[in-house]
């Protein structure tokens, strides 16, 4: 407030009145304002526009600028070609990524796949920063990550990288330790830069375990201020964030099975991510995982059949590859078996 | 006019010294000079001043002379609307966005609603010869899902269409200058992460509109998402709402300019059956003048109007296809002939995931 570039009078009326940020004096219509700090109109006008000046971040810029901009169009890659080629070189920087799925899907995998791929420099399609993995439910699961790392196969040009010291792991069991978490710790990690990727495995645990279904209107509260945080982190550290997020089972209805043969959507699948609308509203690109029918095989390993699904994404037209997960991760089939 | 003088407005002091001196009512001061005004009550020159703007501004009606009935309906004509590039919806709603009025557009997350934002920033540009507004177009994001690449597509998509349909001299005259890069430049886009900075930049927006006049189109996609956040006081959002929506309608009817905004659905609980409706409460649904509601019936998107004062409910199919926002072919067509009973499945059939 007191960096405003403003008369010394005008100040001084706004802090009699309690006016003590920019939001503040935003919050207010100009008549309250007049009425509070007893200035003239033409002294309101120019405090609402100091304070509206203050407070925006940035000035509008042309669309043409941003596609040259430093970050335009920075990808986290997935660590295999076909599922980056799915997702149009991996996942957003700046936005939350929601990846749903029945249990035994793949979810985990991905996401483990995904804290070693972000440790790569960027011409490798990583962001060269390490990854914070918040786990609700289960162990972390590290004996699986040290597979992974030792199956990791280093492009030439690099020499060394020690996966596991830049995997910062958080066990969080109940919502007030998930709420600390997120608002003390992971900024901190993110604003020195010591991460670039910050996956919640899974988002929906405590929320369907601990709320009843009568204290609906409370869990939409804090599933809204859960979501808006994960969202601020992600916008104001242009960090990807990727929530992993159980299925619920949707009772199909008969007018289900007339449009379950125009082919996979989200409303004819017989499931759909937790959580319900309030949650899906704060999420950028809405991916979905299938276990199929079937087996492939890949020299000597075989895995189940899976489906890695785009639900939605402001930049992606809905679309789907097979994919299996193998000892060195999951890996997209090239044609559609 | 008996307009109590404590309710213009002014600053507290200037009131009070005006009561205290006999100036009860407005009236009281319509004949008066500033130069009387200060003999009599002892304000200083400029705030005798802005006593006689405020009575004049009370008397004058609000702002602008009143026009007949006939003035504005050739005003309107006058006005372009901004194509939606689905030939079915621009002919339920009269044309396309009408520029001048607010719209809103409703739906639950991947619908399409960003698509259509970004298919009207690209099409506000379509140059007068080819019937469009020729304008720029100012992107307010909240919610971080402004893809620059996205519009890089749509413009690409837009640029061929414009380019296959150039018939006389003009048109391919305007077709050379037409390309993505001007597009990308005439398209503005701010990035606001809360309630604070989206009101911050609705106070700059005159600034930045004098500074730019061809600007016709603005987008805030969504209004909601920072207005979703905890609130401590409901009614402190409803009155931030409420002045946010009456500073659009001013923007949108003085400037000439389509506002078009988001809107989230959200699952309202009415005894034992829920329903989607959009979200932010019933009071903000007054404040747009049309609104649209995209939504899914079984595979198909369709969009409805669903409060417009000029148009007959309708619903129609689209279908969002890489090269932006189109009409479903005309082969599938019939299909959509039914609208009504398949909205009804399908607010049925979303029921589930709303309460899960």
């Amino acid at each position: 407030m007191e960096q405003l570039e403003l008369s010394s009078r005008i100040r001084a009326a706004a802090r009699r009145a309690n006016l003590s940020s920019v939001g503040d004096v935003l919050c207010f219509s100009g008549r309250d304002l007049q009425r509070l700090t007893g200035l003239s109109r033409s002294d309101i006008d120019q405090l609402i526009q100091a304070a509206a000046a203050a407070a925006s971040r940035s000035r509008p810029i042309t669309a043409l600028i941003l596609t040259r901009g430093f970050e335009s169009g920075r990808r986290l890659s997935l660590g295999c070609p076909v599922l980056d080629r799915l997702l149009g070189g991996g996942l957003p920087v700046g936005g939350v990524t929601e990846l749903a799925g029945e249990s035994g899907a793949g979810k985990t995998q991905l996401g483990l796949q995904l804290c070693l791929s972000v440790q790569y420099p960027p011409h490798h399609g990583g962001l060269g920063s390490g990854a914070v993995y918040i786990c609700t439910e289960d162990r972390f699961p590290s004996r699986r990550l040290q597979q992974l790392i030792g199956q990791q196969r280093l492009p030439t040009d690099i020499t060394c990288l020690t996966f596991t010291d830049q995997i910062y792991i958080e066990h969080t069991a109940d919502m007030a330790s998930l709420q600390t978490c997120l608002s003390r710790r992971v900024p901190v990690l993110l604003a020195r830069g010591l991460v670039r990727l910050v996956v919640v495995d899974s988002v929906a645990s405590l929320f369907r375990s601990e709320f009843q279904a009568s204290d609906w209107l409370e869990r939409t509260r804090h599933l809204l201020s859960f979501s808006s945080c994960l969202h601020n982190l992600s916008q104001e550290f242009n960090t990807p964030v990727l929530c992993i997020n159980q299925v619920t089972t949707v009772t199909t209805m008969v007018t289900m099975v007339t449009t379950a043969s125009q082919g996979p959507h989200p409303l004819s699948s017989s499931v759909s991510p937790a959580l319900g609308l309030a949650w899906a509203n704060q999420v950028l690109v809405r991916l979905m995982m299938h276990r199929l029918q079937g087996t492939v095989t890949h020299g000597d390993q075989s895995s189940a059949l899976r489906r890695l699904e785009v639900v939605f994404a402001p930049h992606l037209a809905q679309d789907g590859r097979h994919a299996a997960v193998w000892t060195e991760g999951v890996r997209g089939l090239e044609e559609d078996a | 006019m008996q307009r109590p003088v404590s309710t213009l407005s002014l600053g507290s002091s200037v009131i009070v010294k005006l009561v205290s001196n006999g100036f009860q009512f407005s009236a009281d001061l319509l004949h008066l000079t500033a130069l009387q005004l200060r003999k009599e009550t002892g304000l200083t020159q400029q705030e005798a001043l802005e006593v006689l703007q405020a009575v004049g501004r009370g008397e004058g009606g609000g702002g602008g002379a009143s026009m007949t009935a006939l003035d504005l309906l050739q005003k309107e004509e006058e006005l372009r609307s901004i194509v939606t590039f689905s030939s079915q919806l621009d002919t339920a709603l009269g044309g396309g966005i009408p520029v001048g009025k607010t719209t809103e557009i409703c739906g639950v997350p991947g619908i399409g609603k960003t698509q259509l934002c970004l298919q009207l920033a690209v099409d506000v540009q379509v140059p007068q010869c080819f019937g469009g507004v020729g304008g720029q177009a100012l992107f307010i994001d909240t919610e971080g899902s402004f893809i620059v690449e996205r519009a890089v597509d749509i413009a690409t998509a837009t640029v061929q269409h414009c380019s296959l349909l150039a018939e006389d001299s003009e048109q391919r005259e305007a077709v050379t200058t037409f390309t993505v890069e001007t597009i990308l430049s005439n398209m503005f886009v701010v990035r606001c992460r809360d309630y604070v900075e989206l009101l911050a930049e609705i106070h700059l927006l005159p600034n930045f509109l004098s500074q730019h006049p061809r600007v016709r189109l603005l987008v805030i996609d969504s209004v909601a998402s920072p207005f979703r956040q905890l609130f401590d006081d409901m009614s402190q959002r409803t009155r931030l709402l409420n002045g946010l929506a009456q500073q659009l309608i001013s923007t949108a009817t003085s400037r000439d300019i389509a506002v078009v905004m988001t809107n989230h659905m959200t699952t309202r609980v009415q005894g034992s059956h829920s329903q989607h409706v959009p979200a932010l409460g019933d009071s903000w649904g007054h404040a747009p003048t049309i609104r649209l509601l995209l939504h899914w019936a079984g595979a198909r998107r369709l969009a409805s109007i669903f409060k417009s004062p000029g148009h007959a409910d309708a619903t129609v199919q689209y279908q969002i296809t890489g090269d932006g926002f189109r009409d479903v072919e005309q082969s599938e067509q019939p299909e959509s002939k039914r609208p009504r009973t398949e909205t009804d499945q399908s607010a049925a059939s979303q029921r589930d995931d709303g309460v899960s």
